[in-house]
């Protein structure tokens, strides 16, 4: 049992250490007078008497030390062991508002021995109830005690007027919290206590980070636990006035950080830094960065923080780059990033890949907002451009649908990249060159560096060719580049979120109303292979095919 | 100038010189002379008078309230009356309408409550400038040409001559009542050829009148001394009626002579007309009018049989058959005909194709709707906000945060797993059952197709024929043929119902049953079938998707034959049977877009045989062609099988586009992709933009060196979990051979297209690879290295090919548009009481109104003012009445007083004579 002490006195931090000191021999004795009174009588029925017992007069004060010992016997009987716990809640939520538990400096030896040894069955009791905690029936009724003596150590544990935050008590549950195997358990603590109190949310998160700095290895359950945790704070308060939630009482002054939004918001900072200095997983990361817009960055008072993360992640490549780039742009206009060759990495990321990939939407409308400006370089903007309608060409129709309106929009904006449509040979040679040898495609479609694909000088032959895409309206938009530019220009928004099931069914939502047009030709032959010596050519599908007419 | 009005007119009469001190009598003499000499003298008294009159006369005229106006404001001369600011004359224009009034309104007003009356027709009776002499002259010759006018120059029964005759003091002006004969013409002339009639004599018969006048003037000049002129005159005229007479007999005689001729004529027409139309039948003579009385049946009298004919006669012509029938055509006008109806067919083809409106096809509509679009989208300063359908894309995909962070937004991602192709085939057999309670309300009223002369109609038709039996034979009666298929079916309506019937039937034999069915519901037997036979084709649509399911190797030309059949009734049915493929589309893209079966495979194929694919749109086509592309787009294929429906759906799309060769950027993806994953050895870099999937373990070939190529089959199509090393190498083996062979065939389609050569550079290059790499060579068998370095080589021919072909793009040879002015318009001469407005219907309202207000208080006003006369009228009437009436009154009391005052007289004065007597006596 004193190896179980010691234990928790190492977790409860220095000062514990020193009072445990003091009392040590007080406490030996009474122990073993506990001993002999609990060996006999079933459990159950002397806890409610022991309780009682204590409620009577400072006489029985030991059996606290009965009750406690009760409590630790987790592993034995964990029911009698929880019953004990909610005789000892009981008894220190009438201890506490007594003052039992406070230290005055006016008080007597006696006294403060017994105050002495009071706190220190009060610690061997949180030790208990944080153990419960990994205890899958009991864990959350023992959560409730345990916020039940939080609140009521608070308010009672000195003699000073305001609450003052039992920070190490709570830090155990915390730990004991992530690292309970309970689901249910975390579940519970998020919804009533860290979304319903604003107080407890900044005392959790303060925990979380140091838990998080303070441990060596961090299993990567728990990791994986914080994580979820963090990404489930999503409703920031807008301002300091908006906390108004306090499980303890609110404290008085003004300037306590609990009333400040930005110390609220530094704790869950401080915790998503302390979680990422660990590292994430490739998952993770993606959720992080879909989710940094709405849930992440809103809690960083500085997100220049941010920066490396983000950075990190745009330079990865892939979908993470993809997801990266509203963090980095952010960075860019809000916080003055200065990220180098912006435009060449963006360029890069118009791999074969983004056209099919399902943050293609997500990307074009960023896309809008960087090539947006019109002092870009209209060479830069052409190899864009000429970019986009080669990946085109391999391009599913609700990606075409987006990508030629905006064409129709940079042409607009940059004139110069009209060329690209409309090119006239100036002078007789060139013309005379061109009718005998053709010509190549001046683009280099491996150059990396948008300003050197000389794009400009090419055309965009893919658009054309698409105009005759086999889905009508596929074609149909693309016919708009060559057709006279009197739109102003296109909003995009009407073209992003297309999708094969999408398109399906604009189409098959069309009743069918007029008969259909019928091919007046009856086949002669479908799936059989025309006779030998016939005239009729047999279909691509039948040469192709071998529908077992030969067998 | 001071005085009285009476003084100042005196002197301006002295000043006129009207009057003056008084004249001698030589003075007056001496004026009147003068007068006489310059008759204008009198006028310029007139002038002055009237001048003077005027002046005397302030409210002659209506003037400017203020006066004239000033020369500035006005550009009118100023001598002019209007510039002298004379608006109107009161007085005159009263006395215009007093007097039109009196003529009109009062006339009314007498007229009133009176009824008939003559009305005085004759000409000028009114008219004072005419002279009675005009009058006279002028009635004259109305009077002749009246009558000229009604009689024809040889209407012969026109012997009433009476009226055009100049008649002297009521007698007429020739005497020749005593003939008894008004008949009198110049053909009676005696010296006339007879039986002359012809228009050519007129001139020699004028001559000839000239000439008997002038003798008749000689004979009279010499008679002229004797005293029997009188009767000389009537024995020429005796003569001349005489010969006019004999010469009329002749003309009779002759007439009868020609209706008999005519007679016999008509007598001899029914032969003439059997001679004249050979091949019309000889009608019975009753019928051609002749004049021979009507054979009357007996029993009835004439008028009811001539009824009964006029009966006969309208109901042959109300018969259709009466109609003429269209000749019959030679060969070479049907030849001609056929040639033009599909040069038609194929002219509307290419419109579809090109996207153009069609008239008459279902594409009118929503093809003017784009037009109108477009239309909109050309107007410049018509910024109305974007329609979102503009483009005819849908409402997009619905905005799901959450779930696209989650991952379930599995659209355009990569990462679908591969259960649902197994999953598909199992839902497929439940919900073909379920399809065929849909779509119960369609209407089934679409036109029957041109009965084209297939086999299937024929064959329906002869059967038919043959069948005859059948369709006389009690329905118990059922007949097996030789094959074990009964001759009558009940006609499915659902798809149960089918497997039903057709339980007995091999399925090879199924063709036969549904052309009996077909020719057991024809619609012309029976109102009903038309329904019936409609659901059918849906029906029939269920069950080629349900065989397909089921095939098996030797039902495909079953199935092509079910096909064939959907297409022949889809020419009856094109709505029922759209609906039927749209259905299955619909299952397919709710169920397993990614995971077809084989009878998707072969409705998707039936689709592109029944509908023309070459459309720009297509109710039923486009819909299947993007479930084809969204297979291949989406498909990550897991399995040897997922890669063998690709490669029928390769084949298929690239079918659907042999015609419109429209570009499927998807069938590119898919092949390119299929090679690279299946190639023995990793390409060493990409080739391309188009996405690579990471090939499963295991799919690329190897060892296949002794491999026979072979065709892939719809048994590769299905999922086989446990293939043999071979069975699996040769199925890859021929997986590759068909791509190379689609690729081959998909740059024959498309070499036209612009960006052909970016578009199959990849493909040259992967081919390259798998044909010449050393890993694939040792890997594949050496015929298909061939085939993949041959087909590398063409599609290079074509790539240098289309590298010459290429020419820079001019895509805006537009005309330039005129850029919208915004300068105001300016009115040169702009009047503040005129309105501009630019509005024009609403400027000429408004004028309408101003005119109708106009009108209105004029109207008003002259009711008024008819009002005051007709009042003024009836009073003035009523005056003169009490005036007679008081005249009257007093004539009479005058009348009795002095009828009293001499009896009082009488009484006074014998009252004396008594009183005298009395004295006396």
């Amino acid at each position: 049992m004193a190896s179980a002490e010691s234990d928790k006195a190492t977790m409860a931090g220095k000062r514990k250490r020193q009072e445990n000191g003091e009392v040590s021999k007080k406490r030996r004795k009474s122990d073993a007078g506990d001993s002999d009174k609990t060996t006999h009588t079933t459990i159950t029925e002397t806890i409610p008497r022991l309780e009682a017992e204590i409620q009577e007069s400072r006489k029985h004060y030991n059996n606290i030390a009965t009750l406690v010992d009760l409590a630790q016997k987790l592993d034995e009987d964990p029911k009698v062991a929880f019953a004990a716990c909610e005789a000892l809640c009981r008894t220190f939520l009438r201890l506490l508002p007594a003052g039992a538990l406070i230290k005055r400096k006016d008080a007597s030896e006696k006294d403060t021995t017994v105050t002495n040894w009071l706190r220190d069955r009060l610690v061997d009791y949180r030790g208990a109830l944080v153990a419960l905690l990994s205890n899958k029936k009991l864990a959350i009724n023992a959560l409730t005690l345990a916020m039940a003596m939080v609140k009521a150590e608070a308010r009672h544990l000195t003699d000073r007027p305001e609450p003052v935050f039992p920070r190490h008590f709570f830090a155990d549950i915390i730990a004991a919290i992530l690292e309970s195997p309970v689901d249910t358990l975390r579940d519970y603590f998020t919804t009533n206590f860290i979304r319903g109190y604003d107080d407890m949310r900044f005392y959790t998160f303060e925990a979380v980070a140091t838990y998080l700095t303070q441990r060596e290895n961090v299993d990567d359950q728990t990791r994986d636990i914080v994580f979820d945790l963090l990404l489930s704070m999503d409703d920031v308060p807008a301002s300091s006035e908006a906390l108004d939630k306090f499980f303890i009482e609110p404290p008085q002054k003004k300037k306590h950080p609990l009333r400040s939004i930005i110390q609220h918001k530094k704790q869950v900072q401080e915790a998503w830094l302390a979680l990422m200095h660990l590292g994430l997983s490739k998952a993770q990361r993606k959720k992080v960065l879909g989710a940094m817009a709405t849930t992440v960055a809103p809690w960083f008072t500085q997100p220049e923080l941010l920066m490396d993360f983000l950075t990190d992640c745009y330079n990865t490549g892939g979908s993470t780059s993809l997801l990266a780039l509203s963090g980095v742009f952010y960075l860019i206009q809000e916080r003055n990033l200065d990220y180098p060759e912006f435009y060449t990495k963006l360029y890069s990321l118009l791999d074969a890949d983004m056209l099919h990939s399902k943050h293609r939407s997500r990307f074009f409308r960023l896309l809008d907002t960087f090539l947006g400006s019109s002092h870009l370089p209209a060479v830069l903007v052409a190899s864009f451009i000429k970019r986009l309608a080669r990946l085109a060409l391999n391009a599913p129709p609700s990606a075409i649908v987006a990508i030629v309106p905006w064409f129709y929009n940079l042409f607009k904006k940059h004139p110069l990249t009209t060329f690209m449509m409309h090119r006239v040979p100036r002078t007789q040679e060139e013309r005379e060159r061109l009718e005998s040898e053709g010509m190549d495609d001046p683009f280099l479609p491996n150059e990396p560096d948008p300003m050197e694909t000389r794009a400009i000088d090419s055309c965009l032959w893919e658009i054309v060719q698409l105009q005759s895409h086999y889905h009508p309206n596929v074609a149909t938009i693309a016919k708009i580049i060559s057709e006279q530019f009197t739109k102003q220009a296109y909003n995009m928004e009407d073209f992003l979120d297309h999708s094969y099931g999408s398109l399906m069914e604009a189409e098959m939502n069309k009743e069918v109303k007029k008969p259909p047009v019928v091919e007046f030709m009856i086949p002669k032959r479908i799936f059989t292979k025309a006779p030998p010596g016939s005239e009729e050519s047999d279909s691509l599908l039948v040469s192709l095919w071998d529908f077992g007419s030969s067998s | 100038m001071a005085g009285s009005q009476l003084k100042r007119l005196k002197a301006s009469l002295r000043e006129q010189g009207i009057i003056g001190p008084q004249q001698s009598k030589k003075q007056k003499r001496k004026n009147a002379e003068q007068l006489r000499a310059q008759p204008d003298k009198r006028l310029q008294r007139h002038e002055a008078l009237a001048s003077i009159r005027e002046q005397f006369n302030p409210f002659q005229f209506k003037t400017n309230a203020r006066g004239p106006k000033f020369e500035v404001t006005t550009n009118k001369p100023v001598g002019d009356k209007a510039a002298m600011a004379i608006k109107g004359r009161p007085g005159l224009s009263k006395a215009k309408s007093e007097e039109k009034r009196r003529e009109t309104l009062l006339v009314e007003l007498q007229r009133r409550n009176k009824v008939g009356g003559l009305i005085d027709r004759r000409f000028g009776e009114d008219d004072p400038n005419l002279s009675l002499e005009d009058k006279m002259i002028e009635r004259y010759t109305r009077e002749q040409m009246r009558n000229h006018k009604k009689s024809s120059m040889f209407d012969l029964e026109d012997d009433d001559e009476s009226a055009g005759r100049l008649t002297h003091m009521g007698k007429p002006l020739f005497d020749d009542e005593e003939e008894g004969d008004g008949a009198h013409d110049d053909f009676d002339e005696e010296d006339l050829p007879s039986g002359d009639e012809s228009d050519t004599s007129r001139a020699e018969r004028r001559r000839l009148k000239r000439l008997r006048l002038e003798e008749a003037a000689a004979e009279q000049e010499e008679e002229d001394g004797q005293p029997e002129r009188k009767k000389t005159k009537k024995e020429i005229y005796d003569e001349i009626i005489a010969k006019s007479k004999l010469h009329r007999y002749e003309r009779q005689a002759a007439k009868e002579e020609d209706n008999e001729l005519r007679q016999e004529l008509d007598k001899a027409l029914p032969e003439l007309q059997a001679l004249l139309f050979q091949q019309r039948p000889k009608e019975p003579s009753k019928e051609t009018g002749a004049p021979e009385p009507p054979l009357v049946i007996a029993g009835k009298d004439k008028a009811t049989v001539d009824k009964e004919y006029d009966i006969e006669v309208k109901k042959l012509a109300a018969d259709k058959r009466a109609q003429p029938a269209e000749r019959t055509k030679t060969e070479e006008e049907k030849a001609k005909e056929e040639a033009e109806r599909l040069k038609e067919l194929e002219e509307k083809r290419l419109k579809r194709m090109r996207g153009e409106a069609v008239e008459e096809s279902e594409e009118e509509e929503s093809e003017e709707e784009k037009d109108e679009k477009k239309d909109d989208a050309h107007d410049p300063f018509q910024a109305e906000p974007e329609d979102e359908d503009e483009f005819g894309l849908g409402k997009g995909v619905k905005y799901r945060p959450t779930a696209t962070e989650l991952g379930l937004d599995d659209e355009d991602d990569f990462l679908i797993d591969d259960d649902l192709v197994a999953s598909g085939s199992d839902l497929e057999f439940d919900s073909d059952d379920m399809e065929s309670e849909e779509s119960d309300d369609e209407a089934s009223g679409s036109e029957s197709g041109d009965d084209e002369d297939d086999e299937f109609v024929k064959g329906i038709l002869s059967e038919a024929v043959t069948k005859d039996a059948v369709f006389r034979a009690p329905e118990n009666r059922k007949g097996d043929d030789e094959n074990g298929i009964p001759y009558t079916f009940p006609c499915p309506q659902s798809h149960d119902e089918l497997l039903e019937a057709f339980k007995g039937v091999d399925v090879t034999k199924h063709p036969v049953a549904v052309q009996r069915v077909r020719a057991l519901y024809h619609p012309k037997l029976d109102s009903r079938n038309k329904e019936k036979l409609g659901r059918f084709s849906e029906v029939l649509v269920q069950h080629v998707a349900y065989l397909g399911d089921r095939f098996e190797s030797n039902w495909f030309p079953t199935l092509e034959s079910l096909s064939r059949h959907i297409h022949s009734l889809a020419k009856s049915f094109p709505i029922e049977v759209a609906k039927a493929y749209r259905a299955h589309i619909q299952k397919i893209t709710d169920d397993r877009p990614l995971g077809l079966t084989v009878g998707d495979l072969v409705i998707l194929t039936a689709i592109g045989t029944t509908f023309p694919t070459s459309d720009h749109f297509h109710q039923v086509v486009t819909p299947a062609m993007l479930a084809i592309a969204r297979y291949l787009g989406q498909k990550i294929p897991q399995a040897l099988s997922d890669y063998a429906t690709g490669a029928y759906l390769s084949i298929l799309a690239l079918q659907y586009q042999s015609f419109a060769k429209r570009y499927v950027p998807e069938l590119m993806n898919f092949c390119l992709n299929t090679l690279c994953s299946l190639a023995p050895e990793k390409l060493p870099e990409r080739p391309g933009f188009f996405p690579i999937h990471e090939s499963v373990a295991g799919i690329r070939i190897s060892g296949a060196r002794d491999t026979a190529v072979r065709q892939l089959n719809c048994n590769d199509c299905l999922p086989q979990h446990s293939l043999s090393p071979a069975d699996a190498a040769s199925l890859k083996v021929a997986i590759v051979s068909t791509i190379t062979a689609v690729l081959k065939s998909a740059a024959e389609t498309w070499h036209g297209l612009s960006a052909f050569h970016e578009t199959f550079t990849p493909a040259v290059t992967v081919l390259q690879h798998l044909a010449t790499s050393p890993k694939s060579t040792s890997n594949l068998p050496s015929q298909l290295t061939t085939k993949l370095s041959s087909t590398a080589t063409s599609l290079s021919h074509l790539l240098a090919l289309s590298r010459l072909s290429r020419r820079a793009l001019e895509l805006h040879q537009h005309r330039p548009l005129a850029i919208r002015t915004f300068v105001p318009k300016f009115e040169d001469s702009f009047d503040p009481d005129k309105h501009y407005d630019p509005d024009r219907e609403r400027a000429e309202l408004a004028r309408l109104r101003a005119e109708h207000k106009r009108e209105r208080k004029g109207a008003l006003r002259e009711l008024r003012k008819d009002a005051k006369f007709l009042q003024r009228e009836t009073l003035r009437i009523k005056k003169a009445k009490d005036e007679a009436y008081e005249k009257k009154f007093k004539r009479i009391i005058a009348e009795i007083q002095g009828e009293e005052g001499h009896a009082a007289k009488e009484y006074e004065r014998e009252k004396a004579a008594r009183k005298r007597k009395a004295r006396r006596g």
